[in-house]
């Protein structure tokens, strides 16, 4: 699966995969983005869908379309969530499921959240995390790209079992110690990576072995072929089996320099 | 590494289970209310089976994770305890036990009514398994029946995590000797190691538990002692479990608890039908 977009100044190219041994159905990661006017630029978000839920696809992507079309990009934004776990039920509703799949649903779906919000303008960003998905930030100056940001988690170590998610039953926001905000500044040719939390603990992992991929990541990936020969290489390199979603966002500070790259 | 197989469709886990259906399961079960000791451990076995297959359920269906099977044994016997359409299974995958019950009863539960009060709500309480207790305590006979399962499962499943064999007892084996007839069961091995036996002793006092004991010496007798070296050294992950739930696990503990009461059940079983830290998909 693979999309890609340009939208104002920024690049975006999204690439993901189900688990290994599953089909596409089965994938249960979710990805969105959306141009945005206030500020102008553009929201991005990845959501991971814990495979212990049920129901947990249909929870990621109403998240992340929730996201892309809320105008809130701080802990509010979790407060406001009510007409997404609506949706959710309404969904469910009526469906005839045997025992344990309605007790199963009982439960709620739950997943991890990133979202950005880029301000292509101004050359800023602002994301907002509950869980382990993941920003990277890496600059294109000099000869070795540079990480200068990792949010929320920074190094692959910190990475568990059981990040704290955001349940589809649950009322009012995470608490607010699990809500994550961070900030920055973008310059010419930065390249964002938001991971679902596999792939993102695997890149920091190589980055921290002294074998980065961000290089690759910014000049070779491009397509769904790349992708996979990506993935195909981290399976047999540590990369935990699981979905991988991992939006690629370049920002450009200007349409003449966007042109000139 | 041992113990470290990611369970999965492909690979799933094998959970077995022996139950004690002699005649004193009928006395009643230190802790269980004035409950004897058989139908309170038939209501443990079925609320298990009722987690495992919502811990398998996705959306409307249910994934395969785990493979089940209750073996029952009393008189001079052992056999399938499972009944109705699953009647003499030996193993079955959690997506059939999950449709096929015995029956499915509607219990009640409280539950909190969200303005600071109790509410009685109607649960479905699916049943594989009814209580039954009658004449001796084949115990060994039920070994070698595992030990036959546990090797097929190995042969068929050679990458999965080791099959757990988990023994419930309130007595001793009248059919010979337990530790010998214990040792072929964990000597089945796959890739990723040896075929896991834990044992329960469930009490009939309320005498003081000893659970999962790193060694021998507190035990109060020799049957006690058998069933500790029938015990297999509980996975590191499973120590970890345990000590979340408060009991004192160490790194050379046995998945053996001594006179334990119903809680007790309930919380060993959890830790022994927790493979590993691994994700199922």
């Amino acid at each position: 699966m693979n999309h890609a977009t340009a939208a104002n100044e920024c690049d975006i190219k999204a690439f993901c995969c189900p688990k290994s041994g599953n089909s596409a159905e089965e994938y249960e990661d979710a990805w969105a983005q959306r141009q945005t006017r206030t500020p102008a630029g553009i929201r991005v978000a990845v959501v991971d869908g814990a495979t212990e839920s049920s129901f947990a696809k249909l929870w990621a992507a109403l998240l992340a379309q929730s996201y892309v079309r809320s105008e809130l990009a701080g802990a509010e934004f979790f407060a406001r969530l009510q007409p997404a776990r609506r949706l959710w039920r309404q969904r469910l509703a009526g469906r005839p499921l045997p025992w344990f799949a309605s007790e199963k649903a009982e439960q709620g779906a739950f997943a991890a959240f990133l979202g950005v919000q880029i301000d292509a303008h101004n050359n800023r960003w602002t994301a907002l995390a509950v869980g382990d998905c993941c920003l990277m930030q890496v600059d294109d100056v000099g000869k070795r790209m540079r990480v200068l940001k990792a949010f929320p988690l920074e190094k692959s170590s910190q990475f568990t079992m059981s990040p704290y998610l955001i349940g589809s039953r649950s009322n009012g926001e995470p608490p607010h110690e699990r809500i994550q905000i961070s900030k920055g500044s973008l310059r010419d040719g930065d390249m964002l990576l938001l991971a679902t939390d596999a792939v993102a603990a695997w890149l920091l992992k190589q980055h921290e072995n002294g074998r980065p991929l961000w290089k690759w990541l910014y000049r070779k990936l491009g397509t769904p072929e790349s992708f996979a020969a990506m993935v195909a290489y981290g399976r047999k390199h540590g990369l935990r089996n699981d979905d991988f979603t991992l939006v690629r966002v370049i920002h450009h500070d200007s349409p003449v320099a966007a042109k000139e790259r | 590494m041992a113990y470290q197989a990611e369970i999965s469709r492909k690979n799933p886990g094998c959970f077995l289970f022996l139950v004690d259906q002699s005649e004193s399961m009928e006395d009643p079960f230190a802790g269980g209310n004035g409950k004897k000791k058989a139908e309170e451990l038939a209501t443990i076995l079925n609320k298990l089976i009722h987690n495992l297959s919502i811990r398998c359920a996705k959306s409307d269906s249910i994934y395969d994770y785990f493979h089940v099977g209750v073996l029952g044994y009393s008189e001079d016997s052992c056999k399938s305890a499972l009944g109705g359409e699953l009647s003499g299974r030996s193993l079955v995958p959690i997506s059939e036990l999950a449709g096929k019950p015995l029956r499915i009863e509607e219990r009640t539960k409280q539950s909190d009514d969200g303005a600071g009060g109790v509410m009685e709500q109607t649960v479905k309480f699916p049943v594989w398994f009814d209580p039954y207790g009658k004449g001796g305590t084949p115990m060994c006979a039920a070994l070698k029946d595992a030990t036959k399962i546990v090797a097929t499962w190995c042969q068929e499943h050679p990458q999965g995590f080791p099959p757990i064999v988990i023994n419930i007892t309130d007595g001793e084996a009248t059919d010979g000797d337990l530790v010998a007839a214990a040792r072929p069961l964990t000597a089945v091995s796959g890739e990723d190691g040896s075929a896991l036996l834990f044992n329960i002793h469930l009490s009939s006092t309320a005498g003081p538990s000893i659970e999962l004991p790193g060694d021998a010496s507190k035990l109060p007798d020799q049957h006690a002692k058998a069933l500790f070296d029938a015990s297999s050294t509980l996975t590191p992950f499973m120590v970890a479990r345990a000590t979340e739930l408060g009991l004192p696990a160490a790194e050379n503990s046995r998945g053996f608890i001594f006179n334990a009461q119903p809680l007790h059940v309930i919380h060993f079983l959890d830790i022994g039908t927790r493979p590993a830290n691994v994700r199922l998909r």
